[in-house]
């Protein structure tokens, strides 16, 4: 069952630390995504499992199996890992045909011919690309190409798939149709998946579980509502979510258990955390995603229409209260005009609290405006 | 067990003295030799295998060893390099025990005591067969013939530089006009400026000066008369790289009033047309009026054997060959060349070396050696 | 306790040498540091040895003993000014032609260059194909056309006329024909396709849309050169101007040619005169251009340093806007046309012609023949050979001889080349990396004269490293820098990930460079290979030194056939060269695709 194990893993390249003491545990099966700005240490973390970059310190288990301990001594070259790798750019083989792209590698595993040919064939069906055996990468579209590197990478069958961007280079169409493709693949193949990507909304689509990583450390590791409902701190917060997350300066005045007393944007508010609230200083930062921020009339926060900005099935409104400015979110298509005085109200039970200082979350719950 | 251990240690003892055997060195080897006669020495020749290398700072060297490879049957390998880079290769083939010549034929007496002989690269051999017939002073080393460089001019139109003393060649009026391959690019014309500063030199140049003006010579700051020559006669003269290259140069009908001190031998090249140059030593000959003190210089061309010699039989007898009429053929067709061995004349028309050696300054390593430096320091003034 | 090295240790060698990156870099840090720092050190040693000869008796020390009296010649003898007139006067002729011939390249390289990519020039094809013949042509070349051209009766040695003052009855002055001006013009030009080649890279692969935006923002032409496009290629303008130099300081044969006959010397001319009489001082020159070869390199690698930030290289821009050359199209493109004819064309024929006539400056049909090329019993000439060189079974010797020494040193230059390029690239920005890049870079800074000298002291401390052995360690050493950078060139085009793709499915490491790298970037590779081949096919004072005497090189008898003054003999041999070397580089770039611009280029 090649479920994945990185215990302790760090990887420094000079003094810059690249990945800083990483425990991940990848479940046999899942999808995982891991995500993170560019330079977080993602592709870095995603190479280093694959084998094709040597760790610093730390273990990583692969089926149970050492394949890599700084401590040991031990290390596995990436063909003995059993794992397939789909790059960024697609690297397929300019000189040679989709077919050789596809059998090469089966070659090398020394197949027998006819099995490689019902191989390639399989493939070629699988990801639709039969037509084009005989040409060259450079006679493809950017999506054939990619279809074609899919089909390298999974001939081999290889239990755990490794995945580093696939989609950053295809048009916004493509991208959701190989997004579709590849959660089928998913399912499909039985094997797991390890995707780095710094696109969130690929990350929530397609995974089961989010590795959220920034300047080499892990943020949070969580399955995608999880992340986007209950981030660890701002930063998970900030990354997540579309239009992004409120974010309200607020000054503690009170903290008594799950009860914390609130000034923010000129008003005193109580919050209601589901748990006994620790670790916050004098200073917090409300978190509020903009659909639990809707526009009410005669809700408690007073504001005028920034701009409004539709997207068809639900449209963003921009409000500025005061120095802030506010993200709502209706659904349906509205269009205010610009200045309007408006009211909105904070609704639900999934409002965050982050202590400024830190930064990381420190309750959850419910906002009532006072006066 | 015991048996089998002392027939090994026989056997190492004999491997052991095998080499010190064929170890005898080549010197030994040539002094043994240099009483054989010439049937021994074919014999001992014909006995020895590989081929036979010779190097050779003249280009008819090849010639020579092809006729005697054809005589004997012996295949053999021959390069024409400049001297120097002859010196050169020597020194790295035998201090690197790597296999190079067997037999070397070299001008510069200079270097070819300093380096060669002083180093051992070069072994010196008389044929007993000719030992009677080469001057006593021409044996050690060993002189396969000498060569001469002599003054030679453009004899067409008004300007004839014929020259009758060579302080001419200091005037005003011969600025440009003279050619001479750069002492740079030859020792041997390094050495002739190195000769004239010697006491004999530079005191005939003295009187050749004050027979000319009427006056005795003011030196300034010059040591000697010789110092004086060099500094006004190089200063008068353009260089070129090759002796070929000037002798052609000097015979157009576009340079008169040019005059050149090269290889008397190279007027036999097809592209010099020697009917527009006239030598002027073969016209003293005819006027009676020789160029004063020296209408040139003359240099030996040395025939030794190579220390590391893979075939020093071989080298030997064509050393024997070198010496004769039939191995001096390859030169003796034409004028500028003139055999160690008394017997063979120079080429009709020529003068007889005798005469040559009277009118030409002659090469003395021991001088040159000693006072290279001085020399060179003061030449390169003019080469700039 | 019995090993010293913790499991870790081990593993972290163990993980270092199964790269093959590191194995790579490691072997070539080790064979280079012996085959380039070794010859250096030795070259220091000579410089303050006594040497057997002249040395010996002037020095008054036996052979070998430590002296510093060499020094002190060179340096600080004012006794016939003799310092000033070998060292000091020789140096600062060399930076004066070094100087000039670099401006020349870069203003004549790089204004073609511009021309070429950036304007609607007329017969484009014609000059740029034509343009990088003398590079490719030995320099020497336009040396002997510009003396056998110009050469009067009126200056050098001035006994009979070229073809300028006997057909045209035109009489160049002293300055124009030899010394200072025509030694820089001469080597500008042959370098001036270094110039095209790199700063043409450069404007090539740049970003139009900088061009665009100045365009769009109205700036002036003039301004925009001086502004944009000046600023964006002047790293490789600085680099270009400093690898001419270093290479322009080391030339040796056009000094020589041009230089001697008004006794106007440059360092490498006089070390070559000096290192048969007084070695020791020959060796310290050699020292100095090597110092100044080095200085150079460190100047050039902080200019392009720094050269990756400024130029962007994206390729996605391809509508260049082409400056309209209006009314100046067609005189500019007849002047190029008829320059690159002067200069590329002209002197094959005067080589041709010149190896067909009897007696020197008689241009008339009755003195020409046939002879000196395919003629037999030639005796009657005494020009050294018996029969035409196309029948002679020495010259036919000595061209399979250079031909084979060429092929040899292209093949193991160009693989190491490959390999270098390999290693450097995927271990970037190690230093290992960058210690590897520069000595690999360091023949290229070594006079080939001294260089040559150098290994013949080594192939006497050597054994076996003799006759072919040794040229061909030499020649594969010296163009090493030409093989390297193409690979590094090479490597760069490539994405990491086309290796790894073939890593992951556990491809042995040779059989991806066998299968996947090689293929894929074959042309590049083998320009790593073809400018070694040229380049010793014309190369004359590395090998001078070390060439057996049993077997010659084109080169070598080409060199002894001028000094002995065979000069049809000689010119036919020139020829001869000139063409094999044409030939080469054509079938190369026909059959391959490969190129010498892709060699050089940055």
């Amino acid at each position: 069952m090649p479920e994945i194990i990185l215990k302790n893993v760090t990887k420094r390249f000079g003094k810059f630390v690249a990945v800083d003491n990483l425990d991940l545990y990848i479940a046999d099966r899942s999808f995982i995504t891991l995500l993170g700005p560019s330079g977080c240490g993602k592709t870095t973390t995603l190479r280093m499992i694959a084998g094709l970059e040597t760790p610093t310190e730390g273990e990583i288990l692969i089926d149970g199996e050492t394949v890599f301990s700084a401590e040991k001594g031990i290390n596995v070259p990436p063909n003995k890992r059993d794992v397939g790798f789909l790059f960024q750019n697609y690297a397929l083989w300019p000189h040679m045909t989709v077919y050789q792209n596809i059998a090469f590698g089966l070659e090398n595993l020394k197949w027998e011919k006819k099995k490689i040919k019902s191989r390639v064939e399989e493939m070629l069906a699988l990801l639709k690309i039969e037509q084009f055996v005989k040409r060259y990468p450079s006679e493809l579209s950017g999506g054939q190409q990619q279809r074609v590197a899919i089909a390298r990478t999974l001939a081999p069958s290889p239990k755990v798939l490794f995945m580093d961007e696939p989609l950053s280079n295809l048009d916004a169409k493509l991208r959701q149709e190989m997004r579709t493709e590849l959660k089928r693949l998913h399912s499909d193949t039985n094997s797991t998946f390890v995707y780095v990507t710094h696109d969130q909304l690929e990350a929530m689509t397609l995974s089961t579980q989010v590795c959220l990583m920034n300047n080499g450390l892990l943020q949070q590791y969580d399955p995608p509502l999880k992340i986007y409902g209950g981030p660890a701190n701002l930063f998970v917060a900030e990354f997540v979510g579309n239009p992004t997350m409120n974010f309200i300066p607020a000054d503690v005045v009170k903290l008594e258990g799950n009860r914390v007393e609130l000034t923010m944007l000129g008003k005193k508010a109580l919050f209601q955390a589901r748990d006994n609230v620790e670790n916050l200083g004098e200073k917090a930062v409300l978190g509020v995603r903009p659909e639990f921020l809707p526009i009410q009339d005669g809700g408690a926060v007073k504001g005028h229409v920034y701009s409004t900005l539709p997207t068809g099935m639900e449209t963003t409104v921009k409000v500025t209260c005061g120095d802030t400015m506010l993200t709502s979110v209706v659904f349906g298509n509205v269009d205010y005009p610009v200045d309007m005085p408006i009211s909105l109200s904070a609704n639900g039970d999934q409002l965050m609290l982050f202590d400024q200082q830190s930064g990381n979350a420190v309750g959850q719950g419910s906002l009532t405006i006072m006066d | 067990m015991k048996r089998f251990l002392s027939l090994a240690l026989a056997l190492l003892m004999v491997l052991c003295l095998v080499p010190a055997a064929m170890a005898e060195s080549v010197a030994d080897l040539a002094k043994a030799a240099e009483s054989m006669t010439h049937e021994e020495l074919v014999e001992k020749a014909l006995a020895e295998e590989g081929t036979f290398v010779v190097y050779g700072n003249t280009s008819r060297i090849v010639t020579a060893a092809e006729n005697f490879s054809a005589l004997y049957g012996i295949a053999f390998e021959g390069s024409n390099l400049k001297d120097a880079e002859i010196y050169t290769k020597l020194s790295t083939e035998i201090e690197g025990k790597s296999k190079g010549a067997d037999m070397v034929m070299i001008q510069d007496g200079a270097s070819l005591q300093s380096i060669a002989i002083a180093n051992g690269y070069l072994v010196n051999f008389v044929p007993a067969s000719v030992k009677a017939n080469v001057a006593e002073a021409d044996q050690n080393p060993l002189i396969q013939q000498f060569i001469n460089k002599t003054f030679i001019w453009n004899n067409k139109g008004e300007n004839v530089p014929a020259i009758t003393n060579v302080w001419q060649l200091t005037e005003p009026q011969f600025k440009g006009n003279i050619v001479f391959k750069s002492p740079d690019a030859e020792q041997v014309n390094m050495n002739f400026l190195v000769m004239l500063t010697n006491e004999e030199w530079s005191g005939k140049l003295a009187t050749a000066y004050k027979n000319l003006y009427g006056k005795e010579i003011d030196l300034g700051e010059y040591p000697n008369a010789g110092y004086k020559w060099i500094a006004e006669f190089l200063g008068n003269c353009v260089f070129g790289n090759s002796d070929t290259t000037l002798a052609e140069e000097v015979s157009q009908e576009t340079a008169q009033g040019k005059i050149g001190l090269f290889v008397l031998s190279k007027l036999r090249s097809s592209s010099v047309l020697t009917e527009n140059l006239t030598v002027g030593q073969y016209q003293a000959a005819e006027t009676g009026v020789a160029i004063e003190p020296f209408s040139g210089f003359m240099y030996p061309m040395y025939a030794m054997l190579s220390s590391n010699a893979s075939r020093p039989y071989t080298a030997m007898l064509f050393i024997e060959y070198l010496m004769g009429a039939d191995g001096f053929k390859p030169w003796g067709k034409s004028i500028g060349a003139y055999s160690g061995n008394a017997e063979i004349a120079p080429l009709e028309g020529d003068l007889p070396l005798a005469d040559w050696k009277a009118s030409l300054v002659m090469e003395d390593p021991a001088y040159i050696l000693a006072n290279y430096e001085d020399v060179y320091f003061f030449v390169n003034m003019f080469l700039q | 306790m019995l090993n010293p090295f913790s499991a870790r240790q081990r593993a972290r060698v163990r993980a270092f040498f199964g790269k093959p990156a590191n194995i790579i870099l490691v072997a070539f840090c080790a064979v280079l540091s012996v085959l380039t720092l070794y010859p250096l050190i030795l070259l220091l040693l000579e410089t303050v040895t006594v040497h057997a000869g002249k040395e010996v008796t002037s020095i008054k020390l036996p052979r070998g003993s430590f002296t510093l009296y060499s020094l002190k010649n060179i340096f600080a003898t004012s006794r016939f000014n003799y310092s000033q007139l070998t060292f000091y006067q020789p140096l600062f002729n060399t930076l004066a032609v070094a100087l000039t011939a670099s401006l020349i390249a870069i203003l004549f390289g790089g204004g073609v260059a511009w021309l070429i990519t950036r304007t609607n020039l007329k017969c484009k094809k014609f000059i740029s194909s034509v343009f990088v013949f003398p590079y490719i042509m030995p320099a020497w070349t336009l040396a002997t056309f510009w003396a056998t051209f110009f050469k009067n009766v009126n200056v050098g040695a001035g006994t009979s006329n070229g073809i300028m003052a006997a057909v045209f009855g035109i009489y160049m002055p002293e300055w124009f024909v030899y010394g200072y001006f025509p030694i820089s013009l001469v080597l500008g030009l042959h370098y001036a396709p270094f110039a095209y080649i790199l700063i043409g890279g450069i404007l090539r692969n740049m970003d139009a849309n900088l061009e665009e935006a100045a365009t769009i923002l109205k700036t002036r032409r003039w301004r925009m050169m001086m502004r944009i496009t000046l600023p964006i290629v002047k790293p490789a303008l600085l680099s270009t101007l400093l690898l001419v130099f270093s290479s322009a300081m080391s030339a040796y044969s056009v000094p020589i040619f041009l230089g001697s006959p008004v006794r106007y010397y440059v360092l490498s001319t006089k070390m070559m005169s000096l290192i048969n009489n007084f070695p020791g001082q020959g060796y310290i020159i050699a020292a100095v251009m090597i110092i100044f070869g080095v200085s150079i390199l460190a100047v050039n690698q902080k200019i392009t340093g720094s050269r990756k930030s400024y130029t962007t290289v994206t390729g996605k821009s391809s509508q260049i806007s082409l400056v309209n050359l209006r009314g100046g199209n067609w005189p500019i493109a007849i002047i190029l046309t008829v320059l690159m004819i002067l200069v590329a064309v002209v002197p094959l024929i005067t080589f041709a012609l010149e190896s067909v006539i009897i007696k020197a400056g008689d241009y008339s049909l009755s003195n020409m023949t046939l002879d000196f090329w395919i003629g037999r019993n030639l005796n009657y000439l005494d020009q050294g050979d018996s029969t035409g060189i196309l029948l002679s079974a020495k010259v036919l010797k000595a061209l399979g001889y250079s031909l084979l020494l060429a092929i040899t040193c292209s093949v193991v230059a160009g693989t190491s080349g490959v390999l270098v390029g390999y290693g450097i690239v995927k271990r970037r920005g190690s230093k290992l990396s960058t210690l590897v890049s520069n000595l690999s870079f360091f023949p290229y800074l070594m006079p080939s004269l001294a260089f040559g000298a150098i290994y013949l002291a080594m192939s006497t401390r050597v054994p076996g490293l003799q006759g072919f052995a040794v040229l061909a360690l030499i020649g594969s050493v010296k163009y090493l820098p030409f093989a390297s950078r193409s690979g590094v060139n090479a490597m760069l085009q490539l994405s990491g990930e086309i290796e790894e793709a073939a890593v992951i499915v556990g491809v042995p490491w040779y059989k991806r460079m066998i299968r996947i790298l090689f293929p894929i970037q074959k042309s590049s590779f083998l320009s790593g290979y073809l400018l070694p081949m040229v380049s010793c096919m014309r190369e004359l004072s590395l090998f001078v030194l070390l060439v057996p005497t049993s077997n010659t090189l084109l080169t070598t008898m080409l060199m002894q056939y001028s000094e002995k003054g065979w000069a049809q003999f000689g010119n036919a041999i020139n020829l001869m060269i000139i063409i094999v070397v044409l030939l080469v580089n054509f079938l190369v770039n026909k059959v391959t695709g490969a190129s010498i611009d892709k060699g050089v280029g940055g």
